[in-house]
């Protein structure tokens, strides 16, 4: 396993008392960025998660959007903040984008003067995507092909879909001016071209900067973890994991799956904290599973590297995707990859 | 020629890699040697497909014929499909019958026709005394479909045949059923083992693995091997090192042997089994039921993977049974549970 780098993190913060529980954020960069600026040598304090909770925030958020941000993967990219960025402004963008997608297109082919491109660009805001009402609201933009049909009930195809939002990122944002939008993770599905075609136009405009967010096999025990301490009424997923072997010549992958109920009861035995996750019951859950495996092969999966885990909750590959399978936690694990989002940042 | 059978022979020899042409159809047999130099071979192959259509044509080139064609081609490419391996059992106090492959043939083809009017079905012989047939399925009412045949490779005198099974699931009873009375065999069962290696397959089936090569040397003392490495070190510390090396090496020759490892892609371990670990004894300790678990190990070479994990110091030596026995067993499919 790589070594631990994971922030420290202060027991649970009391927020103002107008915010409800489930609005608590635990805030871990604060001490790392002020170690960080000290540059003193931190004492690893054993960090400490929330469990995630059933967010009452989904009831804001439009179904219709957060079926569509569902059971879909997406590539994780970390974005430094945006500067001027206004959500007054989103129609300005979305003609702006529209016009140099287009236009980069059809770079090197003759096009005639005023032609009507068929694909266009649309943001639009997600509501209720946040964990404080503090975080810059997300926004979403799509690349739509054009309906060549005139009949109106022929639908835009998606083309490509990508969408930027930030959950408990109080920490950061009070590092930041007022002049710039804190929106530090970005998740992206479709081609990797519009992907590079969208972020130029964004770097260029807000001057910011987009950044793969790869996903370490420490982060991926955590998430392993937490989304197995969950509460779920049923289980649509088995809890899988998957490893990959560094012998050669020849590449070997492990696939370690387990019965969701039978997951969930090796954690409930391993865990002892109520409401929260700690790095001992991390290592302890995967130890478990590990020496379980031993037992019947011989293999010492330690010393290999865990490339994907996946649960009823969501399921994330150590190179930065992302599908989230539940949408009762999905503020929970976005409020995650915020945290490695804004840790890449920094 | 009927047209569906022309657009079958088009689409069989369109799958034919260009470097491959002359060397399967010398194979089919069906031009002399002396049309075939007459045929363009450097034109583009959809152009060269239309020639050798229209040839076929002038010599009426029947089902069979193209049948057999696609047979030559999935043997020159037999890893392309996935192969399972069927063993069956003979007669309880039945004489061993002499074999005889026509009436094997013509009782193998009565069997699916008389279920199914309309099957084709067709054969070749091949080393070794194997036979390889080709099924293509039809309904009472519907011509067989061309594009998704079912083929078996089977060793007669022995119980055993392999077949790369169509996607349409509901042959398989009936293939079964049709090579069993074939044989004269009482039963037919799948075996919890399948490749995409057919070689490999016989080779484990047959336990053929496990011929010495004559000059497979890889035997060599490790100390010539690491000459000049460790100058710094304590000389008593590469010893130890050395010593443990080489009793992983030995264990590892012991278990997998000093020969080349039937290929093999994955190996898949359904595990019903309770959790128990002497340093965390408290975990789970009251529960009765099992982690049900599933495990499946892939690789473009599964057994040479895990032979190299002990002297990678991922896997203790010796390695876990479940793992070493896959050849003996003639297994990758296992279902484990406590004693």
């Amino acid at each position: 396993m790589e070594p631990c780098d994971s922030p420290e993190s202060t027991p649970r913060q009391n927020a103002s008392s107008n915010l409800k529980d489930y609005f608590l954020a635990s805030t871990p960069w604060q001490k790392r960025l002020e170690s960080v600026r000290k540059q003193t040598s931190f004492v690893q304090t054993t960090p400490r998660r929330k469990v995630p909770e059933c967010s009452q925030l989904q009831e804001t958020i439009d179904p219709h959007k957060l079926a569509f941000l569902l059971h879909k993967q997406w590539t994780l990219y970390s974005l430094t903040p945006l500067y001027k960025f206004s959500y007054t402004n989103l129609k300005e963008y979305s003609r702006l984008l529209s016009a140099f997608v287009a236009a980069e297109k059809q770079k090197g082919l003759a096009v005639e003067v005023g032609e009507d491109f068929n694909i266009k660009v649309i943001f639009s805001t997600l509501l209720g995507i946040k964990g404080t009402p503090r975080d810059s609201e997300a926004f979403l933009v799509q690349i739509l092909s054009k309906s060549q049909l005139p009949s109106k009930n022929r639908e835009d195809k998606v083309l490509w879909t990508g969408w930027f939002c930030c959950i408990f990122g109080d920490s950061f944002l009070e590092t930041v001016s007022e002049d710039f939008t804190c929106l530090p993770l970005f998740l992206a599905n479709g081609s990797e071209s519009n992907t590079a075609i969208i972020g130029t136009w964004f770097q260029k405009t807000f001057d910011c900067y987009f950044s793969r967010l790869a996903i370490n096999a420490f982060n991926l025990s955590w998430m392993a973890a937490m989304w197995t301490a969950c509460k779920m009424d049923h289980y649509m997923a088995t809890t899988e994991f998957l490893w990959s072997v560094p012998c050669s010549p020849q590449s070997l992958d492990i696939s370690y799956a387990v019965h969701p109920e039978d997951a969930k009861a090796l954690w409930d035995s391993v865990h002892k904290t109520p409401g929260e996750v700690t790095q001992e019951e991390v290592d302890l859950f995967m130890d478990c599973l590990c020496s379980h495996f031993h037992r019947h092969f011989k293999i010492h999966l330690s010393a290999t590297r865990l490339v994907r885990v996946s649960t009823s909750v969501a399921s994330a590959h150590t190179d930065g995707k992302i599908k989230i399978l539940c949408h009762k936690y999905l503020i929970g694990v976005l409020a995650y990859l915020t945290e490695l989002a804004v840790f890449q940042i920094e | 020629m009927e047209e569906t059978v022309a657009e079958f022979l088009r689409r069989t020899i369109l799958k034919i890699p260009m470097y491959e042409m002359m060397t399967i159809l010398k194979a089919w047999d069906f031009f002399p040697e002396e049309q075939l130099q007459t045929v363009n071979f450097r034109q583009r192959k959809e152009q060269l497909a239309v020639d050798l259509v229209l040839l076929c044509e002038k010599k009426s080139a029947s089902l069979n014929d193209v049948a057999l064609l696609d047979i030559i081609y999935t043997q020159a490419h037999r890893n392309h499909k996935v192969w399972d391996v069927f063993q069956m059992s003979e007669e309880p106090d039945d004489d061993v019958n002499l074999f005889d492959m026509e009436q094997f043939k013509s009782s193998f083809k009565k069997t699916l026709q008389r279920a199914l009017r309309n099957v084709t079905v067709s054969f070749r012989n091949a080393e070794e005394n194997a036979v390889w047939i080709r099924v293509a399925w039809g309904t009472q009412c519907s011509k067989p479909n061309q594009y998704k045949p079912t083929y078996v490779v089977y060793y007669p005198q022995t119980p055993y045949a392999f077949a790369s099974l169509s996607t349409l699931k509901s042959t398989v009873p009936l293939l079964g059923q049709a090579l069993k009375i074939a044989s004269n065999h009482h039963q037919i069962m799948k075996m919890d083992l399948r490749s995409r290696h057919l070689d490999s397959l016989k080779a484990i089936v047959f336990k053929q693995y496990n011929q010495v090569f004559e000059n497979h040397n890889s035997t060599k003392p490790l100390q010539e091997r690491n000459l000049g490495q460790n100058r710094n070190v304590d000389p008593r510390l590469i010893h130890e090192n050395t010593v443990e090396k080489e009793r992983i090496q030995r264990i590892t020759e012991e278990t997998f042997g000093d020969y080349p490892q039937p290929q093999l892609e994955f190996a898949q371990y359904k595990l019903e089994t309770k959790f128990k670990s002497d340093i965390n004894r408290g975990i789970l300790a009251e529960r009765e039921e099992p982690l049900r678990c599933l495990v499946k190990f892939s690789s473009p070479h599964l057994l040479e993977a895990l032979k190299s994990l002990a002297p990678a110091g991922i896997a203790d030596a010796p390695l876990s049974p479940l793992l070493t026995c896959i050849p003996s067993k003639r297994k990758n499919y296992f279902k484990i549970r406590d004693k």
